[in-house]
């Protein structure tokens, strides 16, 4: 044990020394992160700022139901609107000239023809200011000229119904501002869904794992092309404790920069994974089947620049097919295969992390991960080592 | 140590063929051949970096295997590639090499300082290596293979691309190491370099033995036969096929058209005659030097060809 912990601490003291670590590992992935993050815009945030909003308006209507509908407007708690009230042969070219985000023509005898169950036409004119905020406001208004059609068609039918006028208005008010019989409650499941933000986080993770551990046992070619592989082997060790210190460098380097890097990204993109072991874990898992697919890359080249272009090349395959940079669909039997890369296990465990997941629930995409790993160490054992003679 | 017919193949190739040899404590033994010659295959070997297809290494009395540890214990590799870590200083190179070879921390820091005074390191050790020149990186490769005193030290080719100075201390070095008891297997294809050091030389071709024996019992191989250069231009094939008919001239070897190497028997008193021949076939003599025998003209007699070609 002696030789491998030497081995180990040569590794890590030649890592450190040389920075290629540091800027391949952390400095690149967080890099992309920001800029990925940026180039997402808001929509990465996963909550939106709504911008203030003016309505320009005319009410010709003498009832009280179009002066409520402004009202309305002007007491959402989102988004500050300002309701300017203009003559209706003005609300058109004010709204388009003002960068207003919304024209309402409120015409004469809409708070009676409501009443009465008539057929009444409400103007809207879409602003040339932002389209999300006047698609807000038109939501709102159909929202409340629902509740007042509602409360309508409830007095019209207590009416019908034989209920006295006076009660009839007043069951017509609570169908209005009574507390509905449905509630509907926003949660969150674990289903390994990530905010647009969270998910860059993890996919570069998962991605840039895949070059760090390539720092381990792939540098037992370039080891072998300056020499001292050679002359490593030619010493007193025994022969498995140079591709196990190896390996131990790779896998370490991987969990090392993975956790800096998720830590890194829930302190400047704000966003969280949920339980640290639970992230552990999956870190542990992905950090496992990045390191063995190096055994077969290992196998597979003959040199170290052949290694570093192999590694560069499964590592972006593995990356984009997982959803490093954006969440890939499919069917069938690629969905299989898509359920089998380790990248892809890995953001899905986050994404039931961050749900509020736990060891239990992340079962699936460790099992994927360590099952990826072993099949991966069992192949290279039995691949042919093509750079053996050179 | 000793090599008991070993023989490697690549495919189709035998790199190696049913070489035998044994190396005595402090003696110095020289594998000379050209490049492809086979010596480093040899020496990976011996080292236990390859397996032999046949034939069997034993080191101290031990067999060799390439997963064998108390074996290793008893050689020191010097490979042809500068084997050191760059970003490491010289002391840190030469303390992961010896904590891999067993030394002891007392052990090791003694002889870590030793080895550096004995290169002349020493005041430079805790520098990074890959801002030394190539002369020091070329000693520091050699200090790590005899740092923990191996009874066998194996230097392949442990001079190439050095500049003169760095050279002669290498040699002087190595001299020492066989006069302190160490078994040296060098190998080289510098045929001064193989005369200076080596108590007993393999000349080796195409990775077969050709010959072995001391610089003297080797050069009686030739049958004490002179060296002839012919340099030149013109009908080089006709003065070839013209020279080999006289009396007295063993071999006539056409270097590409432009030299001629005649081995012959006493060359000072048939120069003349060589030279009027070469002209009257049509060769331009350009300029002619006879060599007494030495490794090189062994090489020639046994193999038909320049060490360097």
């Amino acid at each position: 044990m002696r030789a491998l912990w030497t081995m180990v601490g040569n590794d890590f003291r030649q890592r450190l020394r040389d920075k290629s670590v540091l800027i391949f590992s952390l400095i690149v992935p967080l890099a992309l992160m920001g800029v990925l993050s940026l180039a997402f815009g808001r929509l990465g945030t996963g909550s939106v700022d709504l911008q203030p909003a003016t309505v320009v308006a005319s009410v010709e209507d003498s009832g009280p139901l179009g002066a409520a509908l402004l009202d309305s407007l002007g007491s959402i708690e989102a988004m500050k609107v300002t309701v300017r009230e203009v003559p209706a042969d003005a609300v058109s070219s004010e709204t388009r000239t003002t960068g207003a985000a919304l024209g309402i023509v409120i015409p004469a005898g809409f708070s009676s023809a409501l009443a009465t169950g008539q057929p009444s036409t409400l103007q809207l004119i879409e602003g040339s200011g932002s389209v999300l905020e006047t698609s807000v406001l038109i939501s709102i208004v159909t929202g409340i000229v629902d509740q007042f059609t509602a409360a309508s068609v409830t007095e019209a039918a207590a009416k019908l119904g034989g209920v006295p006028p006076d009660a009839a208005a007043g069951i017509g008010r609570i169908a209005v501002v009574g507390e509905p019989i449905l509630h509907i409650t926003e949660g969150t499941v674990p289903a390994g869904q990530l905010s647009l933000r969270a998910g860059l986080v993890a996919g570069q993770t998962g991605l840039f794992l895949l070059f760090t551990v390539g720092f381990g046992v792939l540098g037992l070619l370039a080891e072998k092309e300056q020499g001292t592989l050679g002359r490593i082997r030619s010493t007193a060790v025994p022969q498995w404790t140079i591709v196990a210190a190896k390996a131990a460098v790779g896998f370490s380097l991987g969990v090392a920069a993975s956790a800096v890097l998720l830590a890194s990204g829930t302190l400047l993109f704000g966003v969280n994974f949920g339980s640290p072991s639970v992230v552990g874990l999956l870190v542990l898992g992905a950090a496992a089947a990045a390191t063995s697919l190096t055994f077969i890359v290992a196998k597979v080249v003959r040199t170290a620049e052949q290694a570093n272009v192999a590694q560069s090349i499964v590592a972006m395959v593995l990356g984009i097919a997982g959803g490093a940079f954006f969440p890939i669909q499919a069917s069938g039997f690629m969905a299989v295969l898509m359920d089998l890369n380790p990248v892809g296990a890995f953001i899905r465990g986050l994404g039931i992390s961050a749900g509020g997941g736990g060891i239990a629930e992340i079962a699936m995409p460790l099992i994927t991960m360590w099952g990826f790993a072993v099949v991966c160490v069992l192949v290279s054992r039995f691949l042919p080592d093509r750079g053996a003679r050179s | 140590m000793s090599a008991d017919r070993l023989v490697k193949r690549f495919g189709e190739l035998t790199a190696v063929d049913d070489v035998s040899f044994a190396i005595r404590p402090g003696e110095t033994y020289g594998l000379l051949g050209p490049n492809g010659a086979g010596k480093t295959t040899i020496i990976n070997m011996v080292a236990g970096l390859i397996p032999a297809d046949s034939g069997s290494v034993d080191v101290a009395g031990i067999r060799m295997d390439p997963a064998g540890i108390a074996v290793k214990r008893h050689l020191g590799l010097v490979p042809q590639e500068l084997a050191i870590y760059p970003d490491l200083t010289a002391r840190e190179n030469l303390n992961f090499f010896g904590r891999l070879q067993g030394l002891g921390r007392k052990e090791l820091s003694s002889r870590v300082n030793a080895v550096l005074e004995l290169l002349g390191l020493a005041e430079r050790a805790g520098e990074q290596t890959k801002k030394y020149s190539g002369g020091m990186k070329r000693r520091l490769n050699i200090g790590i293979g005899l740092l923990h005193r191996p009874g066998l030290l194996i230097l392949d080719e442990p001079t190439v691309g050095v500049d003169p100075q760095s050279r002669n201390s290498i040699l002087e070095a190595v001299g020492d190491l066989s006069a302190g008891g160490t078994a040296v297997l060098y190998t080289t294809h510098y045929m001064e370099e193989a005369e200076r050091l080596c108590d007993r030389i393999a000349i080796l071709d195409q990775g077969q033995i050709q010959a072995e024996g001391t610089r003297d019992e080797l050069i009686t191989l030739t049958g004490g036969v002179d060296r002839i250069s012919l340099v030149g231009a013109g009908r080089s094939a006709a003065a070839a096929e013209a020279l080999r008919s006289l009396d007295g001239v063993h071999r006539v070897t056409d270097s590409g058209g432009t030299e001629l190497i005649l081995t012959v028997t006493d060359g000072a008193a048939l120069l003349a005659g060589i030279v009027s021949t070469a002209v009257r076939s049509g060769m331009t003599l350009a300029s002619v030097s006879v060599t007494r025998p030495d490794l090189e003209s062994v090489f020639l007699h046994l193999t038909g060809k320049a060490l360097r070609d």
